[in-house]
């Protein structure tokens, strides 16, 4: 087992001294625990599709490291390598001080203890920072112990070629159902354009979507209190349904089904289809075509791109507007031989201030979830209507799981790419819609029945 | 006398007078000789290769510390239509490449046997494919089939061809999928064959063939009674080792279709892969590699007794 | 004879043909712009040539790092491996003693043994030695494969060499050390480039210990790196491409001097044994 580094005299000496703070009167600053000059740390943070970003969230740490005299190393991992990454550092006892979580890894990690308590940090840190909107807290928050602080929500928006639409004088579509139909009206097969671009890839694009379909459904394959529960049910036939007759009725070009991540953002930026889930690094895409515009032809035409490109929220079902998003939160791990240091990088990267920073250099992408912040961004989402909805996203959110908390059990669903590989074997394999749940409700059960719990 | 100046065959020297070979009396220098072998595969293949083992017999998930579940995993895998599947992707996928690759060596020997001016060139330029790495063929392949018209070769030059007006979504089936891992492992291993075969050819006495012409056989009897028979013993090794290789594939079919789509094109090295790091089951994970054991056993006793036999 | 010339002339372009037209259409698409690349057009040859791919992929990415951490691995695994391969090879092609033939199988047997299977324990072995998420995991497990590849190899090769004059020197007294060093070495020079060639082209290519063993971005290699340069949503294809062609280049460039000792290696190991 892990061995802990920290003794537990010194988280208590840590949440003393926060407790003491919070007894002052008008303690307005976070207490920040004191770090001790040349402290070395290490950061884990998710290289997002959006450069800028990336480099936002490094300075931000480079500012606190410099305001400290200690020093910070960045390291990044990716969407594809995030699992073998921190994988191979659970193994290795290699993992870094504070680490950037997406949505299930919290409930995963602190389900193998990995992860500190911070349970008294949060509450400390609460008066700055402020704290996560209710549905999303669920997932930091393991067993009344919080063992991570969410700090941005990355969602995917429903892009559609407004142009499109309007010329054929389609409604934007709100809900799924109205989605499939306005991809009907829409399929041009003949002149290589298609209504619809959804894959059902190993991807967030495959598995996030296929979480927002079934979860605006009503269709969980976990209860509330987070034991499994069955899928087999009349909303989860529609779900795959829909997920299917996109393919049956070809609505969308051939090889969506092996598309990569960047196949939809491609295909839809090349007009080739007409609507497609995605996080907002297709805006950011055609923002940076637009500046890097040639001449004056281009310019028009990359500024034509941009202003008939919309981002509306994600589509709804009969059971609600529920939308699957990658929420990163910050984690420190046991292992941190100098975990007040690493509450202190924190709390500083949570800060309003900074947490704005980065936010500017995301071209949507980062929404704020702690309170504060995501009331000084509100000026920054209302840039455009594509932007007004990204501010929106924490709105909409719900994590993996629903409607139970985020367990590792749900997350290990998520990973085992089984909600994908479902409607896949009715679309590549032929198989009927029944097997394919079928198949789905066994493997499901199998995870949580051999998973172990912490 | 063959072309590096040794006669391939067996032939007793004459010792030096004076030295009697006792056996074993190498053995101290031996070890020494053979100790930095001896440390690197115990320690490093050995050693590992037990622990696989042992891992496959419990349930070691990542983060957790391992408990013995004895032949659990085993029984998960046989009951398992996903490896099921495996099994079937991976033997289509090597049989189907390295009965090609046999064909296309064979003809590419052929062909570099024939032409006499610059062959060592062109015996060098073939063999580029076999030098570059493999994520590289992975990825060239990857593109060479892609539908978008920019990157798809094929579809390129079929639409500006007039022969289609849309493109094709060559690797979005299971078929096509798999065809085209076939065609990237192909085309990455068939000058290894060709070499090899071209050398094997030049190994086989001219006398049989200018026995052969003057008895009045065309070429293509003297291909098949002289030559082919001649190739076997390189073919057979050839191909055990390529079959072996192969099976064991990770790179091409991981860059390619990560076993995609659906798992279509998935096998053993890239299940293994995915079950250990994806869903973070070590035990399991392991064992689907192990289950190859027998087949390499099977292989390697075959390839050991093939070289033996030429060796007497 | 005019029907075979016209048939190998055939078959002769038919290969060139096969062989050469990928890697033309990599180098091609590595010369144009995203632009083009993204919207498909001057599609076989780039009209507007551009160099922006191999610029972008030096400056904006790790790509020289990865390179180098490549050639660092790929030299210090040449070397180590050379040393061993000789050392046994010699032992197994010259040396008598009990166990000879056993153990000339065993190497070919190590030599199958699949990464696919070792990766899982190796990890663990690696990662109790603390040598994890550096080259130093590759120093250590890529001659796993080498080493019994090029063992195998140099003992084909050895035997193919005339024991004479290896007799004659210890007749005179030499030990056999001086032996394998002073008479057999030099003269088996063509099989230790070959087998270095090899040991060295086995390492540069090698994926999946880099992706498992090594995290940090800023020790991999270039073919995990290669696999990395897709930002999730934004597919730098021209970059990838340039990263090909650069990372081919090399390798080529040393196949083109030593091709025909390297040829011959293989050869003698799949003729001979």
């Amino acid at each position: 087992m892990l061995q802990q580094r920290v003794s537990r005299r010194k988280i208590l000496a840590g949440a003393l001294g926060a407790t003491a703070t919070l007894a002052l009167p008008g303690a307005a600053a976070p207490a920040a625990p004191a770090v001790k000059k040349g402290t070395s740390l290490r950061l884990w943070i998710l290289k997002t599709y959006v450069e800028p970003t990336n480099k936002a969230v490094e300075a931000s740490a480079q500012r606190w490291a410099q305001k400290h005299g200690a020093t910070v190393t960045v390291e990044y991992f990716t969407f594809e390598d995030m699992q073998t990454k921190y994988v191979a550092a659970i193994e290795n006892r290699s993992t870094p001080d504070v680490g950037q979580l997406e949505t299930g890894a919290p409930a995963r990690f602190a389900g193998m203890g990995q992860l500190l308590d911070l349970t008294s940090f949060a509450r400390q840190i609460e008066g700055e920072v402020g704290k996560p909107p209710a549905n999303v807290a669920p997932v930091t928050v393991i067993g009344d112990k919080v063992y991570a602080i969410p700090w941005y929500i990355m969602a995917p928006f429903w892009y559609v070629w407004r142009d499109v639409f309007e010329k054929n004088k389609v409604k934007l579509p709100t809900t799924f159902e109205e989605a499939r139909q306005a991809a009907q009206a829409l399929n041009r097969p003949k002149d290589n354009f298609y209504g619809l671009g959804q894959s059902w890839n190993r991807t967030a694009d495959g598995y996030g979507v296929m979480q927002s379909l079934m979860y605006s459904y009503g269709v969980g394959w976990a209860g509330k209190d987070g034991k499994h529960r069955s899928i087999k049910t009349p909303a989860m036939q529609q779900v795959m349904r829909w997920a299917t007759d996109i393919y049956k009725e070809g609505l969308q070009p051939a090889d969506t089904l092996t598309w990569t991540g960047s196949g939809n953002n491609e295909n839809f930026i090349a007009r080739n289809i007409a609507q497609t889930s995605n996080g907002p690094s297709i805006t950011f895409a055609l923002e940076n075509a637009l500046a890097k515009a040639t001449d004056a032809k281009d310019r028009k035409l990359k500024e034509e791109a941009l202003a008939n490109h919309l981002a509306l929220p994600h589509p709804a079902g009969p059971d609600g507007r529920r939308m699957w998003a990658i929420a990163m939160s910050f984690g420190i791990f046991k292992s941190s031989k100098d975990p007040e240091a690493a509450m202190s990088l924190v709390a500083h990267l949570l800060s309003p201030e900074e947490t704005l920073n980065v936010m500017k250099d995301s071209s949507g992408q980062f929404a704020p979830v702690l309170d504060k912040a995501r009331a000084a961004s509100k000026d920054y989402f209302s840039k455009n209507e594509s932007y007004r909805n990204f501010g929106r996203a924490a709105e909409w959110f719900v994590g993996t799981g629903w409607p139970g908390p985020v367990t590792a059990a749900a997350a290990e669903v998520q990973a085992s790419n089984v909600l994908t590989d479902a409607p896949a074997k009715v679309i590549v394999d032929k198989w009927s819609v029944d097997q394919a749940i079928d198949w789905e409700e066994k493997k499901i059960k199998e995870i949580y029945d051999t998973l172990r719990a912490g | 006398m063959h072309r590096d100046g040794s006669l391939g065959v067996a032939v007793a020297r004459p010792r030096a007078a004076g030295r009697r070979p006792a056996l074993g009396r190498d053995t101290g220098t031996a070890l020494l000789f053979l100790s930095p072998l001896f440390v690197l595969v115990v320690g490093l293949i050995l050693y590992p290769c037990f622990r696989a083992v042992w891992l496959s017999l419990t349930d070691k998930l990542v983060g957790y510390p391992e408990r013995f579940v004895g032949l659990r995993n085993y029984e998960y895998l046989v009951h398992d239509d996903a490896f099921h599947q495996v099994i079937r992707n991976s033997l289509v996928f090597t049989v189907g490449s390295v009965a090609l690759k046999v064909v296309t060596g064979l003809a590419m020997a052929l062909v570099l046997d024939a032409v006499v001016k610059g062959r060592t060139f062109f015996r060098g330029l073939f063999l580029l494919p076999w030098i570059t790495s493999t994520v590289i063929i992975a990825l060239t392949w990857r593109w060479m089939f892609d539908a978008f018209p920019g990157r798809g070769f094929f579809n390129s030059v079929l639409l500006d061809l007039g022969l289609m007006d849309r493109p094709i979504a060559f690797m979005a089936t299971p078929a096509g999928a798999m065809a085209a891992v076939v065609v990237a492992n192909w085309w990455r291993g068939f000058p290894f064959f060709g070499v090899s075969l071209l050398a094997g050819m030049h190994s086989i006495p001219r006398e049989l063939y200018e026995a052969a012409s003057v008895d009045g056989a065309v070429a293509w009897r003297r291909f098949w009674h002289i030559t082919l028979p001649g190739l076997k013993h390189v073919l057979i090794v050839t191909t055990l080792l390529s079959f072996i290789l192969t099976i064991n594939d990770f790179n091409i079919i991981y860059v390619m279709t990560r076993g995609g789509p659906g798992s279509a094109t998935q096998v053993f090295a890239t299940y293994s892969y995915q079950v250990a790091f994806g869903q973070l089951r070590w035990g399991r994970g392991v064992t689907i590699s192990i289950f190859l054991a027998p087949l390499l056993v099977v292989g390697i006793a075959l390839i050991t007794r093939a070289l033996l036999r030429e060796r007497t | 004879m005019r029907a075979r010339t016209v048939l190998a002339a055939v078959g002769l372009i038919g290969f060139l043909l096969v062989i050469l037209v990928p890697f033309w259409w990599i180098a091609s698409m590595s010369f144009k712009t995203y632009e083009q690349l993204q919207f498909a057009t001057s599609i076989y040859v780039p009209r507007q040539f551009t160099w922006e791919n191999y610029v972008g992929l030096w400056t904006e990415t790790r790509f020289p790092l990865w390179l180098r951490n490549s050639l660092t691995t790929a030299l210090v695994v040449t070397l180590v491996t050379t040393v061993i391969a000789s050392l046994g090879g010699y032992a197994v092609a010259r040396l008598r003693f009990p166990g000879r033939e056993s153990v000339a199988s065993l190497i070919l047997i190590l030599y199958l043994i699949p990464p696919a299977l070792l990766f899982i324990p190796l990890y663990r072995v690696l990662a109790e030695l603390g040598a994890t998420n550096s080259l130093s995991a590759l120093f250590l497990s890529y001659p796993t494969f080498t080493v019994p590849f090029c063992t195998w190899l140099l003992i084909g090769f050895f035997k193919a060499l005339p024991e004479e004059l290896e007799e004659a020197a210890l007749i005179d007294g030499a030990t056999r050390i001086r032996a394998f060093v002073r008479v057999l070495l030099p003269l088996a020079a063509p099989g230790l480039v070959a087998s270095a060639v090899f040991a060295f082209t086995l390492s540069w290519n090698e994926f999946l210990y880099a992706l498992v063993f090594i995290q940090d971005e800023r020790s991999l290699t270039v073919p995990v790196g290669l696999n990395l340069l897709i930002y999730g949503d934004v597919f730098h294809w021209g970059q990838l491409m340039a990263a090909s062609v650069i990372t081919t280049i090399p390798v080529v460039a040393l196949y083109a001097f030593i091709h025909r000792w390297m040829v011959e290696g293989l050869a003698a190991g799949a003729v001979k044994g």
